[in-house]
């Protein structure tokens, strides 16, 4: 597997690093952009540059935007219904607090995806029930947790269609859905509702397969709506799971990021913000910047290959503190062309690594993929 | 330096079976009545130990029919070992024994794998030597093969 890893992201550095290739920074190189070029072209590995990383937990994103506003993230709340489990359901209640409570106030949420756990109805309407007391404008895209149980039935009821666009203070907004396409893995093998939500609901599971993908119709639409929008002028693009290619195995990427780049390569500011990742991530891809958002409920380790150079990894988090290592975001868009992503990490202050023992990569792992989800049935 | 890495390539062939049997002729057998590994029987050594992994792999990702044959809670808040531990990953067998801060004891995994089932998944901690302990740890090791021991590392 790890040699098809290693083919594949070679491939994509191929396709999309081509030299001078990255996103537009004729706006404003600040420290981290410069810093992040540097070991871009530098290739320490993460381990060797925490010595030297600054203490930041911003990210700056080159954008121009007419006039300076703010917006707030909450995504992977994997709501169970209260009986099994409240743990989950009290982060719910403190992000959407804390997010009310800002001041000035966002001028709306994004709401990234598995706001259910295993996609039933009680799940998705306590979730609807939670954020309801939240009062700004409040967009939503699926994630596969919600969908794979009535295949987005119950979702589309609440929420409506699943990919939008708009525009805000010269900024466009585009919401993707890359969890619906799915190869059809449950038909053949008879599999009930249930079945196929668990192999969904199964980070590391097999049988599911590459399902996250944007599709060729979802494509077209994009690049249609883009048609008329100025080369230089920014955008910013929600999906469940990152545009590029991290971590096939846990679907930590689309399958079809070559045709999202095709779509997206004309225009220079670009940025991705994803939930799906449970973890702090930061990349630059071709012209598009991209940013991985944490969740509320729990967070994923990072995985044992792939993780973008780029990235400032955060700590490793308590496993005996339901509050460390997840959160929400605000994002900044100032006037000053660039886009500022605070993470909110409830555990602690520092919430990106700052030496080798505070960090889930200091130890190296060498994984094998589950075997027992592939024998069917047991 | 040259044989010693002969040696180890032999070893990591899947051709070993034979290189052990090539072996056991050169030096001849220090005990008449002990016999050479058959292919067969390293078949059912393997067969025993992936039907560990197999029963291992399905309590970690919380399958609810494996935990009542085995007859155990590993957890009671819908968490299972997999939610945090994709592939098994950050679970670092090869770092035990050492100093567990979450019980401020010199601990083994076993140790650790009580303490995620009872704390974060709010479970019934286990036996240490009990058939679904021997599950869960050959899934953890054989998920993490080729890492390398490094015992205390944090
Ligand atoms: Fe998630
Ligand atoms: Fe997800």
């Amino acid at each position: 597997m790890s040699d098809e890893l290693d083919r594949i992201r070679r491939e994509m550095h191929a396709v999309l690093q081509q030299p001078g290739v990255r996103p537009d920074d004729s706006l404003q190189i600040t420290r981290r952009t410069f810093i992040h070029r540097s070991l871009l072209f530098g290739a320490a590995s993460v381990g060797q540059t925490f010595a030297w990383w600054p203490l930041l937990n911003t990210i700056d994103v080159a954008h121009a935007a007419e006039a300076p506003f703010k917006f707030a993230w909450i995504s992977d709340t994997h709501l169970y219904q209260k009986s099994l489990n409240t743990r989950f359901v009290d982060k719910v209640v403190r992000a959407v607090q804390e997010v009310q409570a800002m001041d000035p106030p966002a001028d709306f949420l994004i709401f990234g995806g598995d706001l259910a756990q295993l996609g039933k109805i009680e799940e998705l309407e306590l979730g609807v029930d939670l954020l309801k007391d939240l009062t700004i404008k409040k967009y939503y895209i699926p994630g596969e947790h919600d969908w794979y149980l009535d295949m987005g039935k119950k979702w589309g009821e609440l929420f409506g269609q699943p990919n939008w666009t708009f525009d805000h203070k010269g900024v466009r907004f585009i919401g993707l859905d890359t969890v619906s396409r799915g190869p059809d893995y449950w038909t053949v093998k008879k599999m009930t509702p249930e079945e196929r939500m668990g192999h969904m609901a199964t980070l590391d599971g097999t049988v599911a397969g590459a399902w996250a993908g944007v599709g060729r119709d979802q494509l077209d639409w994009m690049q249609k709506i883009l048609a008329d929008w100025d080369k230089s002028k920014p955008i910013v693009i929600f999906s469940h799971n990152p545009l590029y290619e991290y971590y096939p195995p846990w679907n930590f990427w689309v399958r079809d990021w070559r045709e999202v780049n095709d779509v997206l390569k004309p225009y220079t500011k670009v940025t991705n913000i994803h939930g799906h990742v449970h973890q702090v991530l930061y990349n630059e891809i071709g012209s598009m910047r991209s940013i991985g958002m944490l969740a509320t409920s729990w967070p994923w380790p990072y995985a044992p290959e792939g993780v973008p150079k780029l990235t400032k990894p955060m700590i490793r988090a308590d496993p005996g503190d339901t509050y460390d290592g997840v959160g929400w975001e605000t994002v900044t868009v100032p006037a000053d062309d660039k886009v500022d992503v605070e993470y909110i990490m409830w555990g602690r202050k520092e919430v990106l690594v700052q030496s080798d023992p505070d960090s889930s990569l200091s130890q190296p792992e060498k994984l094998r993929p589950r075997i027992a989800d592939n024998m069917w049935p047991y | 330096m040259t044989i010693r890495a002969t040696f180890l390539g032999t070893l990591c062939r899947p051709s070993f079976v034979v290189a052990i049997a090539a072996v056991a002729v050169f030096v001849g057998p220090t005990s008449a009545h002990k016999a050479p590994h058959t292919p067969e029987q390293l078949r059912q050594y393997e067969d025993v130990l992936m039907e560990e992994v197999r029963k291992g792999d399905l309590l970690f990702h919380g399958d609810a029919a494996t935990a009542k044959q085995m007859n155990v809670v590993l957890s009671t808040t819908g968490m299972a070992c997999a939610m945090c531990h994709p592939m098994a990953s950050d679970t670092h067998p090869q770092s035990y024994p050492k100093f567990q801060v979450e019980t401020s004891k010199f601990a083994t995994l076993r140790d650790m794998i009580n303490w995620c089932i009872e704390k974060p998944n709010q479970g019934e901690k286990i036996e240490i030597d009990s058939e679904a302990m021997k599950a869960l740890e050959a899934y953890i090791t054989w998920s993490n093969s080729g890492s390398v021991l490094v015992p205390g590392k944090h």
